[in-house]
């Protein structure tokens, strides 16, 4: 194997980390719904990102 | 620190007016047991601070909704020291409602009238001296949005709060005036705080009173009865009285301080009555409005526009001739929709980009292995779904047109009499329709319907509506059928696939709300507003909004799942690089596995040995809907088939898959509503989790899986063999029967005991 080889395996190794550690932390956030709206900006009538109500 | 209320209208400038006080010391939570946003923040301009509640916008503070539930508790409970009423100065008559219902409290009360600039603008005028000299209480001239004049208005607040306020009310001269007056005498003498208020609710029949003075509700309703006679001396409606008399206060008190411009009956005003005349016509409305949604598709997925190739076959013929590669881009069987020329160009740019990188790694000397990671895997995955971004952003825009004129608000109020049939209220419209978009901001938006079971029935439909994410798939099967079949047109199938969501939502609808969530739909009352022209800047955001998102999905989400699903596919149990034999990799076990489950379907067992891709390519697309083609584009590579040049993204794959497994037209439409009405993507399950009750969310799944389940399978037995329908339709009317049976006898029971 090259070291391109090792480069390209490394950054998609890192990708798949990298994607699995975001989206567990958004989760602990409460914020797993946001991947479509992310900002909010586009939704209207509220958003998933705003806090829950208590209940 | 002295707290007041800010109360008014929806979109009367109330939002606007409190971020104009607080600034950055707004804090957004919700009202405690609700999903309605609370707001509060804290004037600190004037001599001492001032906490400012925003409550939700509401027409009246009768008990209908969550949002006047909320501002009538909070007004009555915590008691604020001063309410500031928002009133919009060009809908004077029926902002000053909530007026004449806010001076019946014991609380200092300042007007703020806002949009007076507005007013100046159409040439009409309100005498605000003469207003205030009537309603007897400050009225302060303010534009919200510039931020004028909301610094006297705090002053004229806090010069109010030194005067302790008894309620007044204008019903005190009306046909029941002498009940109110009677029935506050009571509460007083019951220490009863707001006691004219609540007089007045009593009198209205209001729920909450009655239930909190049964006694008084009971002598209230006597003396009604002895003492006043209603105008046909039967018995009287005594809140739609109650109601008429508060109007007619206001037109004859405070509508002549409004001075209007002498206008012409055919300018702006006029315009939306006209252009309603047509667009929301009793009989053509419904027809208008599935050819609006007919003609935004079409130009979305279209490669024949207005069928110009099959009306003028010359035209076709010399579309269908290859040419050079911009030829291509502009025509295919036709003339292609702004939606397929911008993909075309998409797709040209995405396999160039594709071209150069792979041209480059294999020149740094990276073995097959890592190329074929690389080509196979991460550049066929996000590139496959990229290559939809144009065609999704294209819907997404017309959409969002519809929304923003206006247009979408009448098409709720037309399909609310359908809408009843299946048991909610034309309000369900709209989230509906956002989900077209994407299911999250759907199913959030559901928050304005006002009873529960109806929100919690349309949070489960909303996936029914595809997403932008489905499009691809849709896309995709649609023309591979189109392509491999020859069979039908890759647009209209699209088309139908939607409708058959729609038709599928509601008829789901009907069912929950005959079985699990019984129940009336709603009141739906809205506002209507006037047609308009959607700003440009407005829709240029949300589309970079969406676009943005999309892309961030594309190269994390995207990007992963294909790596996933490629080395799942190019290695053995083993971890031996099994390359294109693809049928030795951990991937197909897996997939052949659960091949079974999806026999009924169509796609499972009956297909060749590659039959699993399917299987596997359902399963990713719980990840994300556009993992679905992601999948495909990858798995595709490596089967034993080649790809058809010249095909567009996603379409050669499909016809690649087609081709290896065997797969017919039934099995690919029922594989399309399969990954249409399954469980949707993380994303939006885990709203759907946040947005129902508690211990109701494994019930949703289950709906989900159930409903795609059955649909699928009812797809690909009537196609493959039609007689089967008899037995679909012959267990579909047993259900019915067997349904309203039950029904019959719950209510039969439910009126024994009461």
């Amino acid at each position: 194997m090259k070291p391109i080889d090792w480069i390209i395996i490394g950054l998609a190794v890192a990708a798949v980390v990298g994607v699995v550690v975001w989206q567990i932390r958004r989760k602990k956030q409460g914020k797993s719904g946001c991947d479509c709206c992310g900002n909010c900006n586009g939704c209207s009538g509220g958003c998933a990102c705003d806090k829950k109500a208590e209940e | 620190m002295l707290q007041f209320a800010l109360a008014g209208n929806p979109n009367s400038g109330k939002t606007t007016l409190f971020n104009a006080l607080t600034g950055s010391t707004a804090h957004v939570g919700n009202w405690p047991g609700v999903t309605v946003d609370k707001r509060v923040g804290v004037y600190k301009k004037g001599e001492t601070p001032v906490e400012i509640v925003d409550l939700p916008g509401i027409y009246s503070l009768s008990p209908y909704t969550p949002e006047e539930v909320i501002a009538r508790n909070f007004v009555l409970d915590e008691n604020p020291d001063c309410i500031i009423n928002i009133v919009d100065a060009t809908n004077l008559e029926r902002n000053l409602y909530l007026t004449t219902q806010l001076m019946e409290l014991d609380i200092p009360l300042v007007i703020a009238l806002n949009m007076t600039d507005v007013l100046d603008k159409n040439g009409d005028k309100i005498d605000v001296r003469a207003l205030e000299k009537r309603i007897g209480f400050p009225v302060v001239e303010i534009s919200a949005i510039r931020g004028e004049n909301v610094d006297t208005l705090m002053a004229r607040a806090l010069e109010a709060v030194k005067n302790k306020r008894v309620g007044t009310s204008v019903l005190k001269d009306s046909l029941l005036g002498s009940a109110i007056a009677n029935a506050e005498i009571a509460l007083r003498l019951k220490d009863v705080g707001a006691p004219l208020f609540h007089a007045v609710k009593l009198v209205e029949k209001d729920g909450i009173e009655v239930e909190n003075h049964p006694a008084e509700a009971r002598a209230v309703q006597a003396f009604i009865r002895e003492n006043v006679r209603g105008k046909a001396d039967g018995e009287i409606d005594t809140e739609a009285e109650i109601a008429d008399a508060r109007y007619k206060y206001i037109t004859a008190h405070f509508s002549s301080t409004l001075t209007r411009a002498r206008r012409n009956d055919t300018e702006v005003g006029s315009k939306s009555d006209r252009a309603d005349k047509v667009l929301t016509h009793k009989w053509a409305g419904i027809p208008i409005f599935l050819l609006i949604l007919f003609g935004i598709f079409h130009l979305t997925f279209s490669e024949n526009v207005l069928f110009l190739g099959s009306i003028i076959p010359s035209f076709g013929e010399w579309c269908a001739v290859e040419g050079g590669a911009m030829k291509t881009v502009f025509f295919a069987g036709g003339l292609n929709s702004p939606g397929v020329i911008l993909f075309n160009l998409m797709d040209w740019f995405t396999a160039t980009l594709g071209e150069w990188i792979i041209a480059g790694i294999e020149a740094l000397g990276a073995s097959p292995a890592i190329v074929s990671l690389v080509e196979n895997g991460i550049l066929r995955g996000v590139f496959g779904v990229l290559s939809f971004l144009p065609q999704i952003l294209v819907l997404f825009l017309f959409f969002s047109i519809l929304e923003d004129t206006g247009y979408m608000a009448r098409v709720a109020f037309m399909l609310d009499r359908i809408f009843r049939r299946f048991g909610v209220s034309g309000r369900a419209f709209m989230p509906m329709i956002m989900g077209f978009g994407c299911s999250v901001p759907a199913m959030i938006n559901t928050r304005t319907m006002a009873d529960e079971k109806e929100r919690e029935a349309t949070v489960r439909v909303i996936p029914f509506f595809s997403c932008g994410a489905k499009m691809p798939i849709l896309l995709a099967v649609a023309g591979g059928i189109a392509t491999w079949f020859g069979v039908g047109n890759a647009d209209v199938i699209t088309y139908s696939m939607y409708l058959l969501g729609m038709v599928v939502a509601l008829i789901s609808l009907l069912v929950m709300r005959n079985t699990t969530m019984r129940g009336e739909a709603s009141p739906f009352i809205m506002e209507l507003p006037a047609y308009h022209v959607p700003g440009f800047r407005n829709l240029m955001l949300h589309l970079w909004d969406k676009a943005k998102h999309f892309i961030q999905k594309a190269f994390t989400i995207i990007v992963a799942s294909s790596i996933v699903v490629w080395f799942l596919s190019s290695f053995g149990w083993s971890w031996n690089y099994v390359g294109e034999n693809m049928d030795n990799s951990i991937l197909a076990s897996l997939g052949k596995l659960v091949l079974p489950l999806f026999t009924p379907l169509g796609f499972g067992s009956q297909l060749s040995a590659d039959g699993w891709v399917f299987a596997v390519a359902a399963v990713t697309g719980l990840i994300a809907k556009e993992d679905v083609l992601a999948t495909f584009a990858v798995l595709a590579a490596c089967l034993n088939v080649s790809v058809q040049s010249g095909l567009d993204e996603g379409v050669g794959e499909v016809a690649a898959m087609i081709q290896a497994t065997g797969i017919g037209i039934p099995a690919l439409i029922s594989f399309i509503a399969f990954n249409m009405l399954t469980i949707p993507c993380f994303a939006a399950a885990a709203t759907a989790k946040g947005e129902i009750r508690k211990g109701k969310f494994k019930w949703t799944l289950l709906f989900w899986v159930f409903t795609s389940y059955l649909v699928s399978t009812v797809i690909y037995t009537v196609g493959e063999w039609w007689w089967t329908a008899f037995i679909w339709v012959a267990a579909a009317v047993c259900t019915g029967v067997a349904i309203a049976i039950h029904n019959k006898k719950a209510d039969a029971k439910k009126l024994l005991k009461k």
